[in-house]
């Protein structure tokens, strides 16, 4: 009787755990978080070494930076958050007013594609965080890691979104000419819609970019505190917990900003059953 | 009427053109239901996509109502064998789709859509998503929205070919329904000859490439017809015969 009940458990559990549930996900989420926090206890243990603390020492130096001011920047975690999100929030609106339209018509006319391809093809390769002190010195300091971050994201997105508007299948063209649609109607009630979820493929990868922009360009210069300017002033200063606790922040934020996109472009694509 | 005179297409090669339909001279009548039918890989498509304006000719003329066609336009609605209907838009959307182009105000498009979505039997279904719908569904759709913008011919590109034998049979007669109660002008193309012989008044069978007329048959039995009566037979045998004569003579030349 009890094997029998065992055997159901057990086949319940096979169930829930190979079948690929929402409680799986959830399960094996936890699972490699906390072999991953183990292992870096272990390490920090084993090395015995100022510049790896255990998660304890980090979780602390994480309370303590939201609960109070910091004795160097004079300002709580919090405030550092909201001044990177500023300047990240701006560079990635500038990015996306440009990268979306810019991606539009170099997808649908051949002639803008001619026209902006040597352009895209010259800066994408060249790493955004040379432009934060020349962007410093001629704008102020606040567009150095702005820019930075508009120069990192815009790339992805236009090419995300000309790839987008090149897969729209020709058969939709022609049934928006029998219709009488002018190539302005087309590109308005065709293409931009088709493109949508192209555009948040853009805006993901577009993020990841930049979260890796404004931390870098904080580290070069930035006025009046940062998740950067935080994180690089402790990887040198004591308490080391501090840099840590800051990369924590930066990998929630970088995490939660590219789940919601990647949210949203699943969305798109699931009502229309692609 | 659409008259189509001595309609000549070439499409270019690596060497050389590749002449798709040579001197093809047909007139549709008013209100006619008239198929094309012939040996796959002709040139029948590429006919109608002309007459559409997707595609340009290379020389001969094409009057619709007395007047010049060039280019695509309203007056000659076009039903896709892929259906072709707009993912991100329900069904009453993908119909009044012509409609927002006129810039017709939200009140009129109702009026229209309604009327064209109960035609084709739709009615419930307006906030439906084209994948929420079958294929016949689907393509009840595609003949609402072509018809919504009332044309003067209505162009159907093997409308029924993506659909299974029961739906195929089915949308047939629907759109024998549809096409009694609107009198629209039909041009229909199919390589099915039983699809032909069922629903046309005449039937055009074109030469394979490059395409001519081959013949021309009329279809007198009254509708509704019975597959199974022996004029049809006889008709339908006929049309196939001649079908495969072309067949063969494309096969054994080569490609």
């Amino acid at each position: 009787m009890e094997d029998q009940k065992g055997r159901k458990f057990v086949k319940r559990l096979k169930g829930l755990l190979l079948a690929d549930t929402m409680y799986r996900q959830v399960l094996f989420t936890i699972i490699s978080l906390v072999v991953f926090i183990a292992i870096w206890q272990i390490a920090s243990v084993v090395l015995h070494s100022d510049y790896l603390p255990g998660p304890g020492k980090v979780w602390d130096a994480l309370v303590t930076s939201f609960s109070g001011p910091d004795p160097i920047f004079g300002t709580t975690m919090w405030e550092n958050i909201w001044a990177s999100v500023q300047r990240f929030g701006l560079g990635f609106i500038i990015a996306f007013a440009i990268g979306v339209p810019a991606g539009l018509l170099m997808g649908f006319s051949r002639t803008t594609e001619i026209l902006l391809k040597p352009i895209v093809e010259i800066f994408r390769p060249i790493p955004p965080i040379v432009w934060v002190p020349i962007f410093f010195v001629l704008f102020s300091y606040i567009w150095g890691p702005v820019l930075a971050i508009t120069i990192g994201a815009v790339f992805p997105i236009i090419t995300s979104v000309s790839f987008g508007v090149k897969s729209v299948d020709p058969i939709y063209y022609d049934a928006a000419k029998t219709q009488g649609a002018s190539r302005l109607q087309i590109f308005n009630k065709i293409v931009v819609p088709f493109t949508l979820p192209y555009m948040m493929t853009g805006v993901r990868i577009g993020l990841g970019v930049a979260w890796m922009c404004i931390v870098a360009a904080e580290m070069i210069m930035a006025i009046g505190g940062g998740l950067g300017l935080y994180i690089w002033y402790y990887a040198f200063n004591a308490p080391i917990e501090n840099a840590y606790a800051g990369i924590i922040v930066l990998a929630v934020l970088g995490l939660s900003t590219v789940s919601l996109a990647e949210y949203i472009e699943n969305y798109i694509l699931k009502t229309r059953g692609e | 009427m659409l008259q189509i005179k001595n309609l000549h297409k070439e499409f270019p090669k690596e060497e050389g053109t590749m002449v798709a339909i040579d001197d093809f001279t047909y007139d549709v009548k008013e209100g006619e239901f008239v198929c094309i039918l012939g040996p796959s890989g002709c040139g029948k498509t590429t006919v109608l996509r002309i007459v559409a304006g997707l595609e340009e000719r290379t020389s001969g003329s094409l009057m619709l109502d007395g007047k010049e066609v060039n280019g695509p336009g309203s007056d000659r609605g076009m039903v896709f064998q892929e259906f072709a209907l707009l993912p991100w838009r329900n069904v009453r959307k993908n119909v009044e789709f012509g409609l927002e182009i006129k810039g017709l105000d939200v009140a009129e498009r109702k009026v229209r859509s309604d009327k064209y979505i109960e035609l084709v039997g739709l009615k419930g279904f307006e906030s439906y998503l084209p994948k929420q719908l079958s294929g016949g569904m689907k393509q009840r759709v595609g003949i609402a929205r072509a018809l919504a913008n009332d044309p003067e011919i209505l162009l159907m590109d093997e409308p029924f070919g993506a659909l299974d034998a029961q739906t195929r049979n089915q949308m047939q007669k629907e759109l024998l329904r549809i096409w009694e109660e609107t009198r629209k002008t039909v041009l229909f193309v199919t390589h099915s000859v039983d699809e032909a012989v069922f629903l046309a008044d005449r039937v055009v069978v074109l030469t394979s490439r490059p395409s001519r007329i081959k013949e021309v048959f009329e279809v007198k039995q009254p509708r509704p017809r019975d597959r199974a009566d022996p004029a049809f037979l006889a008709l339908r045998k006929r049309i196939l015969a001649e079908l495969e004569q072309e067949t063969i003579q494309s096969q054994q030349r080569p490609a």
